[in-house]
This record gives C-alpha cells, sequence and structure tokens, in this order.
C-alpha cells in the first residue's frame, strides 16, 4: 500500500527511478489508485491552465512602473554605468517594461522611467532619446548593422524642416525627430505580444508606426548619401 | 554584467510569475495586484540583500510570501468568513482570452482561497508554479516532510473543492 506522500511525491515526480517505477507498478495494478492519479492530473491541468492566464495576461502599468524605477536613490559608478549601457541596451524586458507603459497609438509620455540609463528621457513635458538609442540615433545609418540593438529605418525631414528617423528595437519600435541638439520621440510602440526578438527584428513596421512615419514625412525618405550627408552636417 | 543590470532585468522578466504566484495567494485580482506591486516595491529597496549568483525567483517569491503573511495576519480572522468577491470581469485583461479560462481562473481563485494559508501556499509554489518540494521547503523554511504533509492535504481539499 503507497502512502498519500509517496504517491503525491510520485505523481509530481519527486521520486527517484527505482522508487518511482515500484510505486508505478502499484498503481497500474489499482484503478482505483490510476483514477485518482488521473484525478489529480487533472486538477494540476485545470490549475496551470486557470493561473496560466496571468502569466500570459499583460502585466498592469502600475506594476511595470514600480519595477522599472527604483525605489530608492542609487549611488552608480559613471564608469560602471558608462560600461553597462551597451548591455541594459540590449536587454529586452527593460524595453518591453517601458514600451508596455505605452497605450497603443502616439506616445504622450508621463510614464518615462528615470533610469539612469533607460533609453529615454522625460524633460519639460517632452520624451527625448537618452543613452544608446540617442547614440544609435545620431551615429547609425540604415545600412549599417544594428549596433546595441537598435536598427535605424527610415530617415526623412518632417512638415517643419527637421530630420526624423524611425528605428527598431526587439521589444519596441518609433519615431524620433531632431529637436535642436536632441532627437525627441514621436511615438513609441510596444511589439505586439509574442512577437519579440529576431521575429520583430526581421518583421515589417509596426502599423501603428507606419501610420505615424507617413502622417509625419514631408517629401521622400533619404537615400544612402542623403542621410550619410545629413549624419556628416550634425542632423541639421 | 554589472549586478544591477541583471536584478532589474530579470526583476522585469519574472513580473508575470510573481504575477500569478500572487493570485493563487490572494482573495480578488485586485488583492493579488496589490501584492506584486508591494512585492516589486520591497524588491527594489533591499536589493542589496539578494546575493548575486543565487536564484533572484527564490528571493522574490519569498518576499511576496512573507507580505501575503504579514497582510494575512493585519486583516485578522474577521473577514476571513467573507466570500471573495467576484471580480471576474477584471481579468479580462485581454478581451480576446478566452471566456471559459477566465472563469476557470475565479473558480479556481476561490477554492484556493476555502484552503488553510499553510496548505494554500505549498498548492501554489509546486501545483502552480512549478517548485520542487525541497526549493518549496527552503523558501518556507519548513521540513520537507512538512511541505509534503501539507501537499496532500491541501490538493485532496482542493480537488473536493473543483470536483474535477
Amino acid at each position: 500500500m503507497v502512502s498519500d506522500e509517496t504517491f503525491f511525491a510520485w505523481l509530481d515526480g519527486e521520486l527517484g527511478p527505482g522508487e518511482a517505477a515500484r510505486v508505478a507498478a502499484e498503481v497500474e495494478a489499482d484503478p482505483e489508485l490510476a483514477a485518482k492519479a488521473e484525478r489529480h492530473r487533472a486538477l494540476r491541468a485545470r490549475l496551470t491552465q486557470g493561473f496560466g492566464t496571468i502569466v500570459d495576461a499583460p502585466v498592469p502599468e502600475q506594476i511595470l512602473t514600480a519595477a522599472a524605477r527604483p525605489a530608492g536613490a542609487e549611488v552608480v559608478d559613471f564608469a560602471a554605468a558608462r560600461g553597462s549601457r551597451e548591455t541594459r541596451w540590449r536587454s529586452v524586458p527593460q524595453w518591453a517594461a517601458i514600451a508596455a507603459t505605452l497605450a497603443i497609438g502616439i506616445f504622450v509620455g508621463t510614464m518615462v522611467p528615470r533610469h539612469d540609463s533607460a533609453p529615454v528621457a522625460l524633460e519639460d513635458g517632452k520624451v527625448y532619446a537618452a543613452a544608446a538609442l540617442s547614440d544609435a540615433l545620431d551615429t547609425e545609418l540604415a545600412s549599417d548593422p544594428s549596433s546595441g540593438g537598435v536598427r535605424i529605418n527610415l530617415t526623412f525631414r518632417d512638415q517643419s524642416g527637421a530630420i526624423c528617423r524611425s528605428f527598431t528595437q526587439a521589444a519596441a519600435s518609433g519615431l524620433a525627430c531632431r529637436d535642436k541638439e536632441r532627437w525627441q520621440l514621436r511615438g513609441l510602440f510596444a511589439a505586439p505580444e509574442g512577437q519579440g526578438g529576431a521575429y520583430r527584428m526581421a518583421a515589417g513596421m509596426d502599423p501603428n508606426l507606419a501610420a505615424l512615419v507617413t502622417s509625419t514625412m514631408a517629401g521622400e525618405p533619404f537615400d544612402g548619401a542623403r542621410e550619410k550627408a545629413a549624419r556628416d552636417t550634425g542632423w541639421r | 554584467m554589472p549586478s544591477s543590470i541583471v536584478f532589474d532585468d530579470e526583476l522585469v522578466a519574472l513580473l508575470p510569475r510573481l504575477r500569478r504566484f500572487a493570485y493563487a495567494l490572494s482573495r480578488t485580482p485586485a488583492d493579488a495586484d496589490d501584492l506584486t506591486q508591494a512585492t516589486v516595491e520591497r524588491a527594489l529597496r533591499s536589493r542589496g540583500q539578494w546575493q548575486p549568483g543565487t536564484r533572484l525567483d527564490s528571493w522574490l517569491y519569498r518576499i511576496m510570501r512573507n507580505l501575503w503573511i504579514d497582510t494575512v495576519r493585519a486583516r485578522g480572522r474577521k473577514d476571513k468568513v467573507e466570500a471573495p468577491a467576484a471580480e471576474a470581469d477584471r481579468l479580462g485583461e485581454d478581451p480576446r482570452e478566452a471566456m471559459d479560462a477566465s472563469v476557470d481562473l475565479a473558480r479556481m481563485m476561490a477554492a484556493m482561497q476555502r484552503l488553510p494559508d499553510e496548505q494554500r501556499e505549498v498548492v501554489a509554489l509546486i501545483l502552480v508554479e512549478g517548485f520542487g518540494y525541497r526549493e518549496t521547503a527552503e523558501m518556507l523554511g519548513v521540513p520537507i516532510g512538512t511541505v509534503s504533509s501539507r501537499l496532500v492535504r491541501g490538493r485532496t481539499a482542493l480537488l473536493d473543492l473543483v470536483g474535477v
């Protein structure tokens, strides 16, 4: 006779191979035990399925914001912070956290985390590219392989004459336009659920971003030569 | 890579699982989300206490479990008899989610609430979160035999409640 503890340990895969085989044989020979095993497997399946909806659901904005903004002030070692820029940028979760706090549509940025190396910074109610995103917008050409996880897509002028660039990252894509010496974000869009990583990079432009680009662009997107010339003259 | 970076990114990556554990422990979705947020805030304040190289998930689960115990104790016995409010409508974060799954979640939460606290946490950690008996014993600071016997009682009662 198998004790309850041993029976469930077997069901949960907690027994060593010898003992597991012994219990398995006993369960097989006893219809009542076999039925009990089935019922408990079904119970576990229902628990997994029911609570699994939470894992699949988007994490609420409030929680993401809490996670993206350290509660205590941190003392940051500048050398370490500089060194970590790229690694931090490459990591999808932080991007996902920021992008997921944004509504689908044009970003009106009130929830920007105040990380030292966050890819965006909030100033006077405007959202600017920071850290590695700013670097990529400043220096990268569409023909370059993505650096620091950022790929530049289109470069063009908006109706006011400012240069704008669209960009893609594993978990988000967006549009930034030149505002004096900086890149102001006009839109930032989270990658659709389940389309992170390489798929995202390989896929076409996010439809929301495409709509924003279309409504912002005056004239044609820059070709490679024009893009390079614009970079070399400081995006004026 | 600096440990603080690992910490931040892993914390965000672990949020869906932590939130699931909160739902398994809590009476209502609102309580569960409050618990998750409180856990995140506590974890960020106490980040210096996490030993890089050890499992961040276990550390976070322990924080959540301790906060939950505090809440349970603070609430006391008086409202324990109240039936958990049906807040199934709040679960529909994504309206495309299958209705069945949301309904089943509400049912599972209600059933979990009927278990004694010490059985509920063991059922949540092992049957919902998939931790092993030993990991669970270490997280809760109890002998593995205690985990095993609480699990037997908890899952047996749960089976009667949901009637699989």
